[in-house]
C-alpha cells in the first residue's frame, strides 16, 4: 500500500476507535446518572458508521434514527459537542435543543434525525428529490434498521426514490432486535435482496464488521447511486453489544438485550475490544492492524478525548 | 366563475411565478386534476410538477425533506382524510423541522370532503383537528377574497401550513363582494362590512351561511357585521369581540363536526370579555347519519336566528 493509503487506513482506524471510546465515555456518564435523555448506544455498530461518514462527500446528506450516536460521533468534529448535547448544554452540537433521539448536525451533513421508526426515510426522499432541483451531485444516505423496515414508510420511501430515480444509499442495520424481541419472535423473515430486486434496486449485504472492507463498499454504493440515478440498499448484519445475563434474586438467569440507556456490562477500562469475536468491529480491526498498534492508537484516542481535543 | 375556478386561477398564477418549487400529489395533472383544483399547473423556474404514487406518509415527509434542502413544496391532496396517513410526519417531523429558521416553504393543500355523499369520510370535516396536534397553521378558503389573501400570503411563504378548500362549494358560483374585506392578522380573520344589529362569525366552511344571514337581516331592514375566521390558530379575537360589544349580539356559525372546535375559544373569550352580549350558536354534532351517504347541508335556521335577535 502506498503512504497515502497507509495514512488513510490509520485515519479510518483512529475514527473507529474514537467512535467506540466516545461511546464508552458516554456510557460512564450514563452510569453516573448525568445524562437524562434516552441514549441508544451503538456499541458494535462502529464499522458501518465510520464507513458511511468517510464515504460522504460535501453536499451529501445523512438522515438518522433514534440510534444515531455512532454516526453523529463519526461525523462530528468535536466529541465534547456531542457529549454536551446529551447533557442538554448550550455548547451541544444542537445547542442542547435536540438531545439524543433527534440529534442532528446539519453542518456535518446530518440534516435530520427522527426517533420515529421509518420517519426519516420519508423526509430523506424529499432531501433526495431536492438534489434534482438544486442540480447538484449529492447523494442522500438514509439509515434504518430491521425494525424500521417493518414500517410502511420503508416501502413508500423506496417506491418514491425509485420512481423518480433519486440517488440515495439506504443503509439498513440489521441487529435482529426491536427492543426486546428478535425478528423470529415478531414477524416472518423478509428477504431484503428479493425485495430490492422487486423494486429493481441494487442490494448489497455486508457482515464482516471490517471497516477497511466497508469503506470501499460504501464508496461503490455511493457511486452506483449517483451514476445510475437510483437508490441502493446496503444491508449490514451486526450485533448491538451491551447485552448481558442477569440473575434476579431468587430467579433464573435471564438474557437482557441492550436497547438503550446504560450498557451495564461494558466499561471504558475494558477497551479496546469488548468481545473477542467478529461481532466486535474493534476486535476485527485488531486483526487487521495488530494488537500493539490497536492498543497504542486506542490510548492516543482516549487521551485526546479526555483532553477535549478529539 | 365557480369557486374552484377562482382558486385554480390564483394557484396557477402563484405557482408559475415561483422558483424552486415542487408541486406534487396524486393525479394532479391527470383526469379531473382533483376536480379542477390543480388543472393547468405549470412549473416555474427550476420547478417541477409531479404526479406521485399513493403514499401520503412519505409525501408529507417529502415536503419537509425538500424544505431542509432549500426547495419549496406543495402537496395537493384530493381528500383531507388522506392526511390522516401522514400524521406522523405532520406532527413529529414538523416539530423537528420547525425549530430551524428555513426560508423554504411547505404547503399541504387539501380538499375537505364535505358534500356528504362520501359517507364516513364526510364526517371528518374539521381542518382544526389536523392543525391542533402540532400547532400547524391552517387556513380555509371560502370565496375569491379569502382565496386571494390566503394564497398570496401563505402558499409559498417560508414555513409550513395547511390550506383547505371545501368540496361542497366546488361548483357554486364564486362569492364576490364590491369592497375588499378587512384582513386581520395573517389572514386569520376577514371582516366583510359593518352592521348594527349583530356580529356574525363564521368558522370552518360556514361562510355562505353567514352571507345568507346577512342578506336575511337586510331583508328586514337591518344590518350585521360579517367575519370569516379563516385560520385555525387565531391569536387574537379582539376584532370580533369589539364589534360584538358594539352590536350586543354575537352569532357563531360553525359547520365543524369535531368536538375540537375553534369557535369554542371565541365563546369562552366572549363569556369573559363581553358577558353582557347575547351569544347565539349554531354548530353541528357528530351524528350517526353522517356515517351514511347523504346530502350534507348545514342548515342554520336563518328565520329562527332573526326572530331571536329582532325580538330583543
Amino acid at each position: 500500500m502506498n503512504p497515502a493509503g497507509v495514512a488513510a487506513e490509520a485515519e479510518l482506524a483512529r475514527q473507529l476507535l474514537r467512535v467506540r471510546i466516545g461511546q464508552l465515555l458516554i456510557n460512564e456518564r450514563l452510569k453516573a446518572g448525568e445524562i437524562k435523555v434516552p441514549v441508544h448506544l451503538a456499541l458494535g455498530h462502529e464499522a458501518i458508521a465510520v464507513a458511511v461518514a468517510a464515504a460522504m462527500r460535501d453536499g451529501d446528506s445523512l438522515l438518522l434514527t433514534h440510534r444515531n450516536i455512532h454516526y453523529n460521533l463519526a461525523r462530528a468534529e468535536r466529541f465534547a459537542a456531542e457529549l454536551d448535547e446529551l447533557l442538554l448544554k448550550p455548547s451541544g452540537v444542537a445547542q442542547g435543543e435536540l438531545g439524543s433521539m433527534n440529534m442532528a448536525n446539519p453542518a456535518a451533513g446530518i440534516v435530520y434525525t427522527s426517533s420515529i421508526l421509518g420517519n426519516s426515510l420519508c423526509v430523506g426522499a424529499g432531501v433526495a428529490l431536492a438534489s434534482l432541483l438544486n442540480a447538484d451531485d449529492s447523494v442522500t444516505f438514509l439509515v434504518t434498521g430491521d425494525g424500521g423496515m417493518e414500517e410502511g414508510a420503508f416501502y413508500e420511501a423506496l417506491e418514491f426514490l425509485k420512481s423518480y430515480n433519486l440517488p440515495a444509499v439506504v443503509v439498513l442495520e440489521n441487529n435482529e432486535w426491536s427492543m426486546a424481541t428478535r425478528i423470529e419472535e415478531r414477524r416472518c423473515p423478509i428477504d431484503l435482496a428479493s425485495l430490492a430486486s422487486a423494486f429493481a434496486v441494487p442490494h448489497q449485504r455486508l457482515g464482516s464488521n471490517d471497516v477497511f472492507e466497508y469503506l470501499p463498499a460504501l464508496h461503490g454504493a455511493r457511486q452506483r447511486a449517483r451514476e445510475r440515478r437510483t437508490p441502493v440498499i446496503v444491508e449490514v448484519a451486526l450485533k448491538t453489544l451491551g447485552d448481558r445475563w442477569m440473575k434476579p434474586d431468587g430467579g433464573d438467569e435471564k438474557y437482557i438485550n441492550y436497547h438503550h440507556g446504560v450498557a451495564h456490562g461494558e466499561a471504558v477500562e475494558s477497551w479496546p475490544a469488548l468481545r473477542a469475536t467478529q461481532e466486535d468491529p474493534v476486535y476485527v480491526l485488531g486483526g487487521r492492524i495488530g494488537e500493539d498498534r490497536l492498543r497504542a492508537w486506542a490510548q492516543e484516542v482516549r487521551d485526546s478525548l479526555a483532553k477535549g481535543a478529539g | 366563475m365557480s369557486y374552484i375556478s377562482d382558486v385554480n386561477q390564483l394557484l396557477r398564477a402563484k405557482v408559475r411565478a415561483s422558483r424552486k418549487l415542487v408541486c406534487f400529489g396524486q393525479n394532479i395533472t391527470a383526469g379531473s386534476c382533483l376536480g379542477g383544483l390543480t388543472r393547468g399547473l405549470e412549473a416555474g423556474t427550476a420547478s417541477l410538477v409531479l404526479n406521485t404514487p399513493n403514499s401520503e406518509n412519505t409525501l408529507v415527509g417529502v415536503g419537509f425533506g425538500l424544505m431542509l434542502r432549500g426547495v419549496s413544496g406543495i402537496f395537493f391532496m384530493k381528500q383531507l382524510d388522506f392526511l390522516l396517513l401522514g400524521m406522523d410526519q405532520l406532527v413529529n417531523s414538523y416539530n423537528i423541522v420547525r425549530r430551524r429558521q428555513l426560508s423554504s416553504s411547505f404547503t399541504m393543500m387539501c380538499v375537505v370532503v364535505d358534500s356528504g355523499y362520501e359517507g364516513p369520510q364526510s364526517r371528518l370535516n374539521t381542518l382544526g383537528d389536523f392543525s391542533s396536534m402540532a400547532n400547524v397553521p391552517a387556513y380555509t378558503i371560502t370565496n375569491l377574497h379569502d382565496a386571494r389573501s390566503v394564497i398570496d400570503r401563505h402558499l409559498v411563504a417560508p414555513g409550513c401550513r395547511i390550506i383547505a378548500v371545501s368540496q361542497r362549494l366546488f361548483r357554486d358560483e364564486s362569492l364576490r363582494f364590491d369592497r375588499e374585506p378587512e384582513v386581520h392578522g395573517d389572514s386569520s380573520l376577514l371582516r366583510y362590512g359593518s352592521g348594527e344589529r349583530a356580529t356574525i362569525a363564521c368558522f370552518n366552511f360556514a361562510f355562505r351561511q353567514g352571507c345568507e344571514l346577512v342578506e336575511a337581516f337586510r331583508g328586514h331592514g337591518e344590518s350585521a357585521t360579517l367575519f370569516s375566521v379563516n385560520a385555525t390558530l387565531v391569536p387574537e379575537w379582539s376584532p370580533i369581540l369589539e364589534d360584538a360589544q358594539r352590536t350586543g349580539c354575537l352569532i357563531i356559525l360553525d359547520d365543524s363536526r369535531s368536538t375540537n372546535r375553534l369557535s369554542h375559544q371565541l365563546r369562552l373569550a366572549a363569556a369573559r370579555r363581553i358577558p353582557a352580549a347575547r351569544v347565539i350558536v349554531r354548530e353541528r354534532a357528530a351524528r350517526d347519519e353522517d356515517l351514511r351517504p347523504h346530502p350534507d347541508v348545514f342548515a342554520v335556521g336563518t328565520e329562527g336566528i332573526l326572530k331571536e335577535v329582532l325580538s330583543s
